[in-house]
């Protein structure tokens, strides 16, 4: 929760504003949606701009929980003696020097009431006038979301469309050279991540620095740690992150062995159906939860290794280097105390590499100088080889290991359609190779799983899976409009468009396909002639 | 069109050109009250307009307006100029009236639009 208070000056036509916008640096920050920004800020300036004209000073007061902007606008006089009067548009009683400078159209009330999703206005003459205005921060009447982690930098989109070709639930769209992500139907996999080649879409709301204080506890999952060639392996990684100060340093690879058994455990007891489906990548189950609504019964109760292996982070000072955008949710769903500080692969490199180097130098210096001993790091790892979670090893006939996000579909329809029975658990990963072959990692998974098993880390007895308190739910995905009369024609419209579409899905319009064209035109995200390949467009769409 | 061509194709005098280089616009409007240009401001909207003074660049910073173009020829003020250098805004002043501006702009944005090109 953040709330604020901001003074309005009357009269300041000049620095009128400097509310509205430090609510939208407020906004921004925690990355509300730019059309949700957008409204807020018409509402917002628009009552600003009231105190300013109107009023002998003011205040703005914002107030960002649960979900919803809160804004209460308060003036210090002379009040409104009709608010009725005042609300009919065109309006006004401003001076003639706001009328000079644009202000006094009479439309600032209704323009403010448009905007907001909840709105009152109290006001007795002589006294002042309180503007209350709320803004659902995420339409939550009209979306399921998802809740996505993907963050777009659209100053780097050189509109090459290759996201839009990728995204298995068609969550993209790129329209006046900007990509988009559809909350409602992203699934947080690394598909579009992987396949751009700018950098525009990128994992969201990562720490851009990595400073560990004293005693903080580290997630890491064990593919990072075998991201240093030949020459390091993953047991020096784990030597310096404790020199760089880290008290406790947990890898994820203990929490999916335990969910590995665990998940085995279940498909041989409780469960009811076959296959079982492992809940390992958090990727594959929003995927189900948004496609595959119908398999829900199939998934394993748990939580992924990432989430279960939280509450070893303790409260706020943990730090969790995550995969992808779909670990990143996982793991700060739920309630917001006690999030771990969310880094990077990246990051979590850069921070390791000066002191490999450091160390190879020194190293380098000791075989020369003929004294001291090269240490072998490959040595230090506790005895014997700890249980292995490359896919499909240890796994019987009867269990299936899948990665890639083309054989997920396939495996996932095979099993909609009955033909997985002979199948008692199967794990999917929607990155090639698993967790190894996530697009933020830089070295090849192959090259990094081989060296990963070469040079096991121990065995972290106290990890357990650990059973979601929450069911897993289908996604109610979009709902038109509100109103059913509305949604409906809504409906039609859209069924008469993407008829009059060429339905070639050629994707030049930013649209992965002409019917998601015809949805996004109805629904105001696409403008009416985006198709470029269109002849003639009926004329009541427009 | 980049905000900076189409300055060009209309023969308007760029003050300030912010981030007029990168940045692209798909459509115009114009007015000359704050309401309506609240309204249809957007990040990809060209804003046209009659109004003097700095309050068209603070609209424009809150709309994420990447440009704003006065018309006639007429001179702004310094603080309109300054707060249009400060926050990035690309200002320009059109030599023709608001109706001509806007009858202009439009036919560079629609020959731009046009299959074939």
């Amino acid at each position: 929760m953040t709330s604020a208070t901001y003074p309005i000056q009357a009269g300041d036509y000049e620095g009128g504003g400097a509310a509205s916008r430090a609510l939208k640096e407020q906004l921004k920050r925690i990355g509300a949606d730019p059309a949700v920004v957008r409204r807020a800020m018409i509402a917002a300036y628009e009552a600003e701009m009231n105190v300013v004209i109107h009023a002998h000073g003011g205040e703005l007061r914002a107030q960002i929980a649960n979900g919803r902007l809160d804004v209460e606008v308060v003036d210090r006089g002379p009040g409104i003696p009709n608010i009725e009067q005042a609300m009919r548009p065109g309006f006004s009683t401003a001076s003639a020097k706001a009328r000079e400078l644009g202000f006094g159209a009479g439309m600032g009330l209704p323009n403010i009431k448009k905007n907001s999703d909840l709105f009152a206005i109290e006001s007795s003459a002589g006294e002042g006038t309180q503007i209350r205005f709320t803004i659902f921060l995420k339409s939550q009447a009209l979306y399921g979301s998802g809740g996505h982690s993907i963050a777009v930098a659209a100053e780097k989109c050189h509109e090459c469309l290759c996201c839009l070709h990728v995204c298995p639930t068609r969550a993209v769209r790129v329209f006046r050279g900007k990509p988009q992500i559809l909350d409602y139907l992203c699934i947080d996999c690394t598909a579009c991540i992987g396949a751009c080649p700018t950098g525009a879409l990128a994992m969201a709301g990562a720490e851009e620095s990595f400073v560990p204080q004293a005693d903080a506890a580290l997630l890491v999952p064990e593919p990072c740690l075998a991201q240093f060639g030949p020459g390091v392996p993953p047991q020096q990684v784990v030597d310096e992150l404790r020199a760089l100060g880290f008290g406790e340093i947990h890898v994820t690879e203990a929490w999916d062995v335990a969910l590995r058994r665990a998940v085995i455990a279940y498909a041989g007891g409780e469960a009811q159906v076959t296959p079982i489906i492992s809940p390992g990548c958090p990727a594959v189950v929003n995927l189900i939860e948004a496609r595959f609504p119908s398999l829900i019964p199939h998934v394993a109760p748990f939580l992924s290794a990432p989430a279960a292996a939280k509450s070893k982070l303790g409260s706020s000072r943990g730090i969790a280097v995550v995969l992808c955008p779909a670990q990143r949710t996982a793991l700060l769903a739920g309630d917001t105390a006690g999030h771990p500080k969310i880094i990077t692969p990246a990051t979590f490199r850069s921070a390791i590499m000066p002191r490999l180097a450091q160390e190879r130098h020194r190293r380098d210096a000791l075989d020369r100088s003929g004294q001291g001993q090269a240490v072998e790091y490959g040595d230090h790892g506790p005895a014997g080889p700890t249980e292995s979670t490359r896919p499909a090893e240890g796994l019987g006939e009867n269990l299936l290991c899948v990665t890639g996000l083309p054989h997920v579909m396939a495996l996932l329809e095979a099993i909609e359609n009955g033909l997985a029975g002979d199948l008692l658990v199967v794990e999917m990963w929607v990155c090639d190779g698993g967790c190894f072959g996530s697009p933020l990692l830089a070295e090849d998974p192959f090259l990094a799983r081989h060296r990963w098993q070469a040079v096991p880390t121990g065995n972290d007895p106290s990890a357990q899976a650990v059973r979601r308190t929450d069911p897993f739910a289908p996604r109610p995905g979009l709902r038109l409009d509100d109103n059913m009369a509305k949604a409906v024609q809504k409906l039609a419209k859209i069924d008469k468009l993407a008829r009059s579409l060429p339905g070639s899905n050629c994707t030049l319009c930013g649209a992965p396909t002409c019917g998601a064209l015809a949805e996004d035109i109805v629904l105001g995200r696409a403008p009416a002639d985006a198709c470029k390949r269109q002849k003639n467009q009926p004329e009541d769409l427009r | 069109m980049k905000l900076l061509d189409l300055a060009g194709k209309i023969s308007a005098d760029v003050l300030t050109p912010g981030r007029g280089a990168e940045v692209r616009v798909d459509q115009v409007y114009a007015a000359d009250r704050i309401s309506e240009l609240l309204d249809a401001a957007a990040d990809h909207v060209l804003l046209v307009s009659n109004l003097p003074g700095s309050h068209l660049v603070r609209l424009a910073e809150l709309m994420d307006v990447p440009g704003i173009c006065l018309v006639a020829g007429q001179m702004p003020e310094v603080s309109l100029v300054e707060a249009a250098k400060e926050h990035g805004t690309l200002l320009m002043v059109s030599p023709d009236g608001l109706f001509e501006t806007c009858g202009r702009i439009y036919q560079h944005l629609v020959e731009e639009k046009r299959p074939g090109r």
